[in-house]
């Protein structure tokens, strides 16, 4: 594409190495260091074959420099020598900067992602069906009938429920006007799930009951109609995705059983066997959901964040697999998706013509835009012979549509006009396809300016599938979006058990969205707010105070013990061992994901085994000394001091005044980016640190960007990040302007306001 | 090639399950040859509701040279390939009406649990509590390298309704595990052969997905362009897997369906038709040596249109004996079920056997029976029991007549024909005297 070269062009930026400083330390480095390090840094094999690349400024550098180099002879490069190799290194090739200008990154072609496929082909099939409005209310609505049938003219109650765990016992629900003997019970509405994944249904009765979900037929999901009046807890286990509402039904009859109870349970991703919580029910319908059970192989992470750069056999045969799961489903559905009579005898005369246009609106939706007449005989009019069948053609529409490049690499189309902005900003903001609304953008052309682009964007975060991909971004952020067992050691912390886990995890996600989500959406808050959501468990768990209930409230902290999600229990757990804490996981991950700072792998690796120091040394003591040399303190310098200041937690997350029997000692010396030292003495000087730090605003910026856009952001030309990042300070750290900022720069990256290039593309396909 | 002609369709349709690469082309089964040891046998359970009409029934005479009344007449031709079994009453009693027992303990032997579902009569009542014989023999083979099959059991419906209780039940794979029928030729068609109709739809559009690809390749940079080749080469490594595929032939091709016949009433007898010919070409490709057919269910009330009948059949069943346009119906109604049977015999005695010598009809034994005998008076005794072709070796040609003996001790000489030696099947106080000697 012409366009990314001409993008290339313009990140090849000027630099100077006419500074006589750098001059000088160039020929010093070539005579005394290249011989191991490589002319440029990359490494010689043999000799030193790490590349040479690191966060240290150029003061420190000389420092290290001065001190060990040339290893064979440390003297012979010292004081002003050292200073002088120390800036021309970095400028040449040690800083980030220096290697993004070496390495210049273009935006590569790539292709849906697995997530990006679920959730496009969801969005396909949905755009044919009727569209559920957003429900305050919740709950499930509930009829309660005198008969063990659910007959209208025996109905004597009509309620919404806020959850369904009712023990009747021997007695009615209603007594007085429903027989405790035979009664019916039929709830429903739609749940909302905020995560993908996995979710095991079940209900728990000794009475009979058909559970449907997401159910597009009448075949329920759990049929436990017929029941010996035992208390049973059938369960069935189905992929949802997160930020769509399912629909759900569940009927429930006692007939002559000894007693009544009834219970609609489920197990979410990640979570413990419940009660299906109220606040994921709604008591209005919603439309069946089309989501994909083909599993996909892993999309490549290996850049810190996941995208679509490589195709595999693998990966080949799960598209197939997909496209004909799809092509099963639109065939069985077509009459209700392409808007026809059911019934076969009142088909209408031009059936044939409805289900070839409604192919022609498929394709194009699928393509995230027009189809040209050549299109519409490729891809749909010639399938319609007079003796295929209309499924089979059908069938054979949607395989050839989801198996081409147009659906699969979003991308692909060389027009940068209205409907590849539009497609960008559903990818970006919710991995799927346009919705309506951007659909008719794309079609007038209305959103011309930034303006109106950045409007769009902040209508579409509000979606509930945006808002799960947002909260996918911070679980990525924070290292929770990968299986760990979190579980520990039961002796010594009896009480962390799956549920509280469950309720830990949950208590995090639920602190992030009031962040996210609130008018301010202060990415500092997330850092210093004092706040933790606890339900009773959590709170009796942390002995803090006593409350009741299973509901989550919000508990302030003393500021000084704990600061926003750094000090959170899930995330402390998660870096953290079995028996004891772990300083050096803590201090990485603070590190990398919260300051922004760049770490080398360790040059060997040692395992930190516990029973190999003195039991009576504290945590503190046995890192300290594990990485006490000078090759570890290259970098533990930084982890050790941002790991020890977590350690008044324990493995679990509990604030805790000793280790073993000795007392706490948090506070340290600290090397900042910029090369001031700090005195750390808690979380919250970390915290407070990180929330005013230029190089940790850039890291979540660029984080936050890659996890939307799936590029490198330095593709978008090297002053990408600083413009973020001003209008990220601009915004008072506004996370969601900083989500609109992003999608509607890479949205309008190369649109013809942005650049005097594009007339060579005019759109030649509308 | 062009894959677009009628041919190349036709070339994908007679492509043959095979074990090609691509996934969902997994699981087929692939096709024995004649087993080396021991014969191949077959089981077939067919049942029809609301009891029989005795009169125009049960043959008067025993042994070889028994006369055919009307209902049994279609099946004359095979005399001396059946055997017909009076005598035998289903003697489970307990909770639930005659009915769902007739129905839930009918291949089981043993009671329902008590339970919230009211029949006619009776006490309430849930699921059995016992596996049924189908599934017995069923686990037995599947057991066994030699018989193992795809499926194992396949379980045929014609006109089952779509919900599930004791009436709408007669396979149990164990105590409160119904397993239903599938109704649906269609369904039926794409567990058995969903994987090659996929791979035929496949095969039609892989030309035009390799002109769209590229076609799109000269849209792209050089640096992009590698992501597209790569692509297309998995597109034509489909199209060499569905082309190996060619090398494994099904033996007997799957049957067309004719399309859109949808599941009703009306239709019922084009539905048991598709039914038998999926039934039996799942035979000849071996994916099942266990398989039952249900006719509607207990109580059905199938409106017999296409023999004149407009009333249901259920309803039909409750006239007294004296009504005779009622019996006469009845009648009509039996005769058409046997009419059924009539066809699945006729077909498997024109099948070789693959791999073997003889019929399929010679590996296949097959019992039509009802859940009543008699509908108005709602008896479980004197069940129908027509045994036809030769899967167990019993000794053919012949009517019997026992004294209200328990049909578990049928069900017990089924097993033993399947080379499964029980002690006891269902309720073991209702196999006092064993299996019945049948050889």
């Amino acid at each position: 594409m012409l366009l990314r070269v001409f993008l290339i062009l313009l990140l090849i930026p000027m630099h100077s190495w006419a500074n006589p400083v750098a001059q000088r330390g160039k020929a010093l480095y070539m005579k005394q260091c290249a011989e191991c390090h490589g002319d440029k840094g990359e490494g010689v094999e043999d000799e030193y074959d790490e590349p040479l690349y690191g966060d240290r400024t150029v003061v420190d550098l000389a420092k290290v420099i001065h001190d060990t180099m040339p290893d064979y002879a440390p003297e012979e490069c010292a004081d002003e020598d050292a200073q002088a190799v120390a800036a021309y290194i970095h400028e040449a090739f040690y800083s980030a900067e220096a290697r993004a200008r070496n390495r210049p990154v273009r935006i590569d072609l790539v292709r849906l992602t697995a997530a990006q496929h679920a959730q496009s082909v969801a969005d396909l099939v949905a755009s044919f069906r009727w569209q559920p409005k957003a429900e305050a209310a919740r709950g499930l609505q509930a009829r309660y009938y005198d008969d063990r049938r659910t007959r209208r003219d025996k109905m004597k109650l009509e309620r919404v429920d806020p959850t369904i765990d009712f023990d009747f016992g021997e007695a009615s629900p209603l007594p007085g006007e429903i027989g405790e003997e035979a009664f019916a019970i039929e709830w429903t509405g739609s749940l909302m799930v905020e995560e993908t994944g996995d979710y095991q249904f079940s209900v728990r009765t000794e009475n009979g009951f058909k559970l449907y979900l997401n159910s597009d037929t009448d075949t329920p999901l759990i049929d436990g109609w017929v029941s010996s009046g035992e208390m049973v807890e059938p369960k069935a286990t189905v992929k949802l995705l997160g930020g769509w509402a399912y629909p759900v039904r569940l009927e429930y009859f006692k007939f002559k059983d000894k007693s009544a109870s009834v219970e609609l349970r489920w197990k979410p991703p990640h979570g413990v066997n419940e009660i299906i919580p109220t606040t994921t029910l709604r008591p209005t319908a919603a439309p069946p959901v089309m989501v994909l059970q083909t599993p996909f192989p892993p999309d490549d992470r290996s850049l810190g964040y996941v995208r679509g750069s490589a195709v595999s056999k693998a990966w080949g045969r799960a598209v197939t697999s997909a496209a004909l799961e799809t092509a099963d489903h639109v065939a069985r559905h077509l009459r209700d998706l392409a808007d026809l009579p059911r019934r076969r005898s009142e088909a209408p005369e031009n059936e044939t013509e409805k289900i070839q246009a409604f192919c022609e609106t498929l394709v194009s939706r699928a393509f995230r835009r027009p189809l040209t007449e050549e299109d519409r005989e490729h891809f749909v009019r010639q399938h319609f012979c007079e003796d295929t069948p209309h499924d089979v053609a059908v069938k054979r529409v949607v395989l050839l549509a989801l198996q081409s490049p147009q659906f699969l690499f979003p991308e692909l189309s060389p027009a940068a006009d209205s409907w590849k902005l539009v497609s960008r900003l559903s990818t970006y903001l919710y991995d799927g396809l346009p919705d309506a609304q951007l659909r008719d953008a794309g079609k007038k052309g209305w959103l011309g300016s930034a303006d109106a682009v950045r409007k769009e964007a902040a209508r579409l975060l509000d979606h509930p599938t945006a808002r799960a991909k947002v909260r996918t971004f911070f679980l990525h952020w924070l290292h929770l979006d990968d299986e760990h067992d979190l579980t520990k050691d039961h002796q010594l912390f009896p009480g962390f058990d799956a549920s509280t886990i469950a309720d830990f995890r949950q208590s995090l996600t639920l602190f992030i969205d009031d962040v996210v989500w609130s008018e301010r959406s202060d990415y500092q808050e997330l850092l210093l707010g004092n706040d933790l959501f606890l339900n009773a468990d959590l709170a009796n768990f942390l002995g803090h105070g006593t409350m009741t209930g299973d509901t989550f409230r919000k508990v302030s902290f003393d500021p000084k013990a704990r600061s926003g999600v750094l000090t959170h229990p899930y995330l402390l757990a998660r870096f953290a061992y079995h028996q004891s804490t772990s300083p050096i996981h803590r201090g990485v991950f603070m590190a990398r994901q919260v300051l922004g700072r760049s770490l080398k792998p360790p040059p060997e690796a040692i395992e930190f085994d516990d029973a190999h120091f003195d039991p009576s040394l504290t945590m503190r003591q046995k890192v300290t000394d594990l990485t006490k040399s000078r090759a570890c303190m290259n970098c533990h310098s930084i982890i050790n001091p941002l790991g020890f200041s977590l350690e008044h937690f324990d493995a679990t997350g509990r604030y805790r005044f000793r280790d073993r029997h000795a007392p706490i000692d948090p506070v340290s010396e600290f090397g900042t980016q910029d090369g001031r030292s700090l005195t750390i003495r808690g979380p919250r000087d970390v915290a407070v640190h990180a929330a005013h730090s230029p190089t940790a605003h850039r890291g979540f910026i660029q984080h936050l960007f890659e996890h939307l856009v799936k590029q490198p952001v330095n593709a978008y030309g090297m002053n990408t990040l600083d413009t973020l990042h001003q209008d990220f300070v601009a915004s008072q750290f506004n996370i969601r302007a900083l989500i609109v900022e992003i999608a509607t720069l890479a949205a309008m990256h190369d649109s013809p306001s942005n650049q005097a290039t594009s007339t060579d593309h005019e759109p030649k396909n509308l | 090639m062009n894959l677009r002609t009628s041919n190349r369709r036709q070339f994908l349709r007679d492509i043959g399950l095979s074990t090609a690469a691509l996934p969902f082309f997994s699981g087929l089964p692939s096709l024995r040859a004649a087993q080396a040891s021991g014969k191949k046998q077959r089981l077939v359970i067919m049942i029809s509701p609301n009891g029989t009409v005795p009169k125009a029934f049960w043959p008067d005479a025993t042994g070889t040279d028994f006369d055919f009344k009307e209902i049994l007449k279609p099946l004359e031709s095979y005399r001396d390939r059946m055997l017909v079994l009076h005598g035998l009453s289903n003697k489970v009693r307990g909770d639930g009406d005659s009915h769902m027992r007739g129905m839930s303990c009918l291949l089981t032997g043993k009671e329902l649990f008590p339970g919230n579902i009211q029949g006619g009569s009776h006490t309430p009542a849930g699921w059995c509590s016992g596996i049924s014989i189908d599934q017995e023999i069923k686990n037995h083979y599947q057991s066994r390298e030699e018989s193992r099959t795809r499926f194992g059991s396949l379980e045929f419906g014609v006109g089952v309704p779509d919900r599930a209780d004791p009436w709408t039940r007669m396979v149990y794979s164990g105590p409160n595990k119904p397993v239903g029928a599938i109704d649906d030729p269609y369904q039926m068609f794409n567990k058995l052969y969903g994987q090659v109709q996929d791979r035929e739809h496949l095969g039609s559009i892989l030309d035009d997905l390799q002109t769209d690809l590229k076609r799109l390749k000269g849209m792209v940079s050089a640096e992009d362009r590698q992501l597209l080749e790569d692509h297309a080469d998995f597109v034509r490594a489909m199209e060499t897997d569905l082309q190996a595929a060619e090398e494994q032939k099904l033996h007997h091709a799957a049957p067309e369906l004719e399309p859109g016949v949808s599941d009703t009433n009306d239709n019922i007898p084009e539905i048991s038709r598709m039914q038998i010919d999926l039934m039996v070409n799942a035979f000849a490709n071996d994916m099942a040596r266990v398989s039952t057919l249900q006719y509607t269910n207990s109580v059905g009330q199938a409106r017999m249109r296409w023999l004149g009948i407009n009333e249901g059949h259920h309803g039909l069943s409750h006239e007294p004996d004296d009504n005779e346009d009622a019996q006469k119906k009845l009648v009509k109604i039996n005769t058409w079920f046997a009419e059924q049977l009539a066809y699945l015999v006729t077909k498997l005695s024109n099948t070789p056997e693959p791999g073997a010598d003889g019929s399929m009809l010679d590996h296949t034994t097959i019992v039509w029976t009802n859940e009543l005998g008699k509908g108005n008076s709602h008896t479980l005794r004197n069940i129908p029991f027509v045994l036809v072709g030769d899967g167990f070796g019993f000794e053919m040609g012949r009517s019997l007549k026992f004294d209200d003996e328990a049909h578990n001790r049928l069900w017990m000489a089924f097993a033993h024909g399947a080379q499964h030696h029980v002690e006891s099947f269902g309720n073991p106080k209702l196999c006092q005297g064993g299996a019945l000697d049948l050889a």
